[in-house]
């Protein structure tokens, strides 16, 4: 009589019960290409939560969201660092690759035909014409990524400082990314070390 | 067109051939890796650094196109790296060519994979350390800087004229105020250019 939904609204409450067995490498190959296929479109995140969290139960939400923060803070492209994270959680180090060859498997392969279809046409006319109106657009979509991150810096004038001084060391400086984050990194450590405990906190 | 000429023939290709060069490539992507900060965007500027000023792999204008493929295509827009290493073998063949891609994309995610495994194993054990602390808080800022740093140079490397100028500007700003997706403005954007509205 009463009908529960397929996936509850809150899923912490359900999904320490009835969290699915480990994946295996082949499950953790095809679940991330599943994933993969879902995001065709966009909104790789919000797929692969859907399909991890709610669709197979592998792990719960606090889970998965603690990997997006590993895989945010750690060096590397996000998406795939949470396939690596999910791999490596169930299986170690064989599973992150078989996470990860499931995620690229298809993508990959399309961007090779792609690319292949570019350097066989790029001296046509029309698609050079068309290409030059998608590069402005894509040139839009990366002038925007900045400032999409920068409204939680400006209560804090050190993080505006520090980023300006990066700027300013790129763009006008033409310092490489390699030494500039080399020197502003630690420098930018040791302000924001967190006071209280050891350390040059200043 | 035959500015184009100069500035290729300004610039020798590096061959991927030669296997002293081969390593080189390897060894810049492999030690990019771990510098991808805030999900791989951070890099644009060494891969058009490395691939048009470096190596000469390909034309300022090809790298932009490349990196438009990229966004358009499904998945993860970091396989831009594969492209590149397309580019640096096309001369060779498609065989190469693609041989190239992997190595290249393999190059650039060994490190940053390598380290994220270790990352999630051992997370509870450094989740409260103030290293973890300060390493995210202070690489924040610098994050940041590189972003607005990387988009300029990306605007420069693919607008040459003002239709092109606005055309980034307005899909800059739907990006920040609306939730379309970008395929869309892509699109726009590529009929506009077919109808020789945006040149280059």
């Amino acid at each position: 009589m009463i009908e529960l939904p397929e996936s509850p609204d809150d899923p912490d409450l359900s999904s320490q019960v009835d969290l699915a067995p480990a994946p295996s490498h082949r499950d953790l190959f095809f679940g991330m290409m599943q994933v993969a296929l879902s995001a065709f479109g966009g909104g790789l995140s919000a797929w692969s939560q859907r399909i991890i969290v709610e669709q197979r139960r592998w792990m719960d939400n606090t889970s998965f969201l603690t990997g997006l923060t590993v895989a945010r803070l750690f060096p590397g492209p996000n998406q795939i660092n949470m396939a690596v994270y999910i791999g490596a959680r169930f299986q170690g180090s064989t599973g992150a690759l078989a996470a990860l060859a499931g995620m690229l498997l298809v993508p990959f392969s399309l961007l090779m035909l792609v690319g292949m279809t570019y350097f066989t046409f790029r001296t046509l006319p029309l698609v050079d014409r068309l290409l030059a109106g998608v590069v402005a657009a894509a040139a839009g979509m990366a002038l925007s990524m900045g400032f999409k991150i920068l409204d939680q810096y400006l209560q804090d004038r050190v993080a505006l400082m520090l980023a300006l001084a990066t700027f300013m060391a790129m763009s006008v400086f033409h310092i490489r990314l390699i030494p500039v984050v080399l020197v502003a990194g630690p420098l930018a450590m040791a302000w924001y070390w967190p006071r209280g405990s050891a350390g040059s906190g200043q | 067109m035959t500015a184009a000429l100069l500035l290729v023939s300004a610039c020798t290709p590096k061959s991927l051939g030669d296997w002293v060069n081969l390593l080189a490539v390897i060894r810049d992507f492999l030690s990019l890796s771990l510098f991808s900060l805030g999900g791989g965007n951070t890099l644009l500027s060494e891969y058009h650094h490395l691939s048009v000023d470096e190596y000469c792999w390909l034309t300022s204008n090809q790298f932009a196109d490349l990196y438009a493929l990229a966004e358009a295509a499904p998945g993860p827009s970091s396989m831009l790296v594969g492209l590149l290493g397309m580019g640096a073998a096309w001369q060779e063949g498609p065989a190469w060519a693609l041989l190239s891609a992997v190595a290249a994309e393999t190059a650039i995610l060994l490190p940053s994979t390598l380290l994220m495994v270790i990352a999630s194993l051992s997370w509870n054990r450094f989740r409260d350390s103030p290293w973890r602390i300060a390493f995210e808080r202070g690489l924040g800022p610098i994050t940041l800087g590189i972003l607005f740093s990387v988009g300029l140079k990306i605007l420069r490397t693919a607008d040459h004229g003002f239709t092109a100028y606005l055309v980034s500007f307005v899909v800059c700003a739907l990006m920040l105020r609306t939730r379309i997706s970008p395929l869309w403005f892509m699109a726009i954007a590529g009929l506009l250019g077919g109808f020789g509205l945006i040149y280059r």
